[in-house]
């Protein structure tokens, strides 16, 4: 595997927002993710691809807190963030989406976007936008998600691609700097997916960081600055979409002709 | 029977009070707690006992038994909200026992089983009130204030972070709310507008055992918001009427034997449980059985198919 050898990707002179270095998980004997060192820059999509079991969504529960890891670490703009909770992850501006999406199925759409702008803990908020500023937000996401006529839906009561559209509208809401989405494209119809396409783009020109994990090799392609290779929880590959995506070892391990 | 029917009113208000708070944590933040009644009880002896010590004044009593209760609710809070659902009905259930033990043990504060008798009655700018006749407009006073804080705190953005905490705790901390802080302060809340009522309860009745805090209470306001509706605004109350009316309605029907009532009573609420349960288990006023199904089916049918696609898509 020599994919890792000096490839010039997009972004590469970038800031670095995420640095990993030498991080490990195990559970009982098992590593889900074994020695990955990567850097996650500024302004820039990196893809994460690699078979089912790669690893690619323990990373993502690394980086948020929601994992403690074995070994290594993870550093936001220079400061270690491993051990820290999710909540404070999440403060620092790094926002998920989950696999399973996991909406406030018994709020409305309106207030599932209206939440994430409100994690202080007291019934009464002294600073922050005001309620005026925050409905217009949520009105903005919708209408830019296309929920606009959902608002007073509630989640649990979406059809699949409203749902997949509200887990984005919620993270967009939160004007995060680092956006780590899973699978978020997975099951769109070709019209939900343009318009998914779109938003990502327009949500990085505007200075989102974006690292995905996906699938679908035509978004893959259409979307990534940056594809790292995960298989077994190591990173086998980091670089610029092409040689990776050209690279005929990687491609038998990802359509399973392992020899 | 005017006096009856406003007895039952004073009570049907201060188990309001009850019902809706532990509807607070139940239905909103998805805490279940069997140790309501402790706050109550809290509530109603520390009341009492400011009430004969320092002051009878509403405005002495009530701020005295909230704090006495709140301070109380985080030795609950604090170790058991770190833990899953279940364990928390577990140490619930544990603190309701032992203050049941503190009530009737520690005899200098709480008169131990013979409970604190002479309690004066709640004073308010200087009126005694404890007439049924005035004690009535009074509990509904109170009630209607703490339907308006619980609906404020409920549509306000703290009631949000407990929706969103009870729907999926992962996203809500993933999106930077504290998941514990915002947990132990529903409780506190809910805690200290229990010993209101306690407050309440002391000083219209005058007298105070631990009788009156014991699980079966905690069972009981359980009870209430469960039959009413869980996680709507009126269904505890609703609940509280029907289980404090039910006894009474019984001992009119002149064709039940007298001496059976409590057990007639005892295999009614049962059944009735049972059956609710299982045709409208979001209680009465909550949603039925019908649309609950049907947006979970919903949810199972959008789902799973897609998601198989795109795996059987990437790996193409």
């Amino acid at each position: 595997m020599n994919a890792q050898a000096h490839m010039p990707a997009a972004g590469a002179g970038n800031e670095v927002l995420l640095e990993i270095r030498n991080l490990d998980k195990h559970f009982d004997g098992l590593k889900a993710v074994s020695d990955v060192s990567m850097d996650l820059r500024a302004g820039i999509v990196t893809t994460l691809v690699g078979p089912n079991g790669a690893g690619k969504t323990t990373l993502f529960n690394l980086i948020t807190g929601h994992l403690t890891r074995s070994g290594g670490s993870v550093r936001w703009l220079g400061r270690d963030i491993g051990g820290m909770k999710p909540y404070r992850v999440a403060r620092l501006g790094i926002a998920r989406t989950f696999q399973d999406l996991r909406l406030f199925g018994d709020m409305t759409v309106e207030e599932n976007v209206l939440t994430v702008m409100e994690p202080g803990a007291l019934p009464f908020s002294l600073s922050g936008p005001s309620t005026a500023e925050k409905r217009a937000r949520v009105a903005e996401v919708l209408e830019r998600t296309g929920l606009s006529a959902k608002a007073r839906t509630r989640a649990v009561d979406l059809a699949y691609a409203e749902r997949k559209f509200l887990s984005l509208a919620r993270i967009m809401a939160t004007r995060s700097r680092l956006w780590l989405l899973d699978e978020p494209a997975s099951g769109l119809d070709p019209n939900s997916y343009e318009l998914f396409l779109r938003l990502l783009r327009e949500e990085v020109a505007s200075g989102v960081t974006v690292c995905i994990i996906e699938h679908n090799l035509d978004i893959v392609v259409s979307i990534s600055d940056r594809i790292a290779f995960l298989d077994r929880g190591r990173l086998l590959a980091d670089g610029d979409p092409q040689t990776v995506l050209d690279d005929p070892d990687l491609a038998a391990i990802y359509f399973g002709d392992r020899t | 029977m005017a006096a009856y029917l406003l007895n039952l009113g004073v009570l049907i208000s201060i188990y309001s009070i009850l019902a809706i708070t532990l509807n607070f944590i139940m239905g909103y933040a998805g805490i279940y707690s069997l140790a309501h009644a402790v706050f109550f009880g809290v509530g109603a002896y520390a009341g009492a006992l400011a009430a004969m010590h320092l002051s009878a004044s509403i405005f002495v009593t009530v701020p005295v038994a909230m704090a006495c209760a709140a301070v109380l609710s985080l030795a609950l809070a604090l170790p058991a909200l770190r833990v899953r659902g279940e364990y928390f009905v577990a140490a619930s259930l544990g603190l309701q026992v032992l203050a049941v033990t503190i009530f009737a043990e520690w005899k200098s504060v709480t008169g131990g089983i013979g409970g604190l008798i002479g309690i004066p009655p709640v004073d308010l700018f200087g009126q005694a009130v404890y007439r049924p006749a005035s004690f009535f407009p009074l509990s509904l006073a109170v009630l209607a204030i703490v339907i308006v804080v619980t609906r404020l705190l409920v549509r306000s953005s703290f009631g949000r972070n407990l929706t969103a905490i009870r729907d999926s705790e992962s996203a809500a901390a993933s999106f930077g709310k504290n998941v514990p802080l915002i947990k132990t302060i529903s409780v506190v809340i809910s805690a200290a507008l229990a010993a209101v009522a306690g407050t309440l309860y002391a000083g219209y009745l005058s007298f105070i055992n631990v009788e009156s805090f014991m699980l079966d209470t905690s069972v009981l306001v359980m009870a209430m918001v469960i039959i009413g509706g869980t996680g709507t605004s009126w269904g505890p109350i609703l609940g509280a009427a029907i289980l404090l009316l039910l006894p009474g309605l019984l001992s009119y029907l002149s064709f039940l034997p007298p001496t059976e009532i409590g057990a007639i009573q005892q295999t009614l609420y049962g059944l009735g449980m049972a059956i609710l349960m299982i045709f409208r288990p979001g209680g009465l006023v909550g949603r039925g059985k019908a649309r609950e199904t049907k947006s979970a089916a919903k949810v199972a049918v959008g789902q799973k198919p897609p998601a198989v696609e795109a795996k059987a898509e990437g790996a193409r």
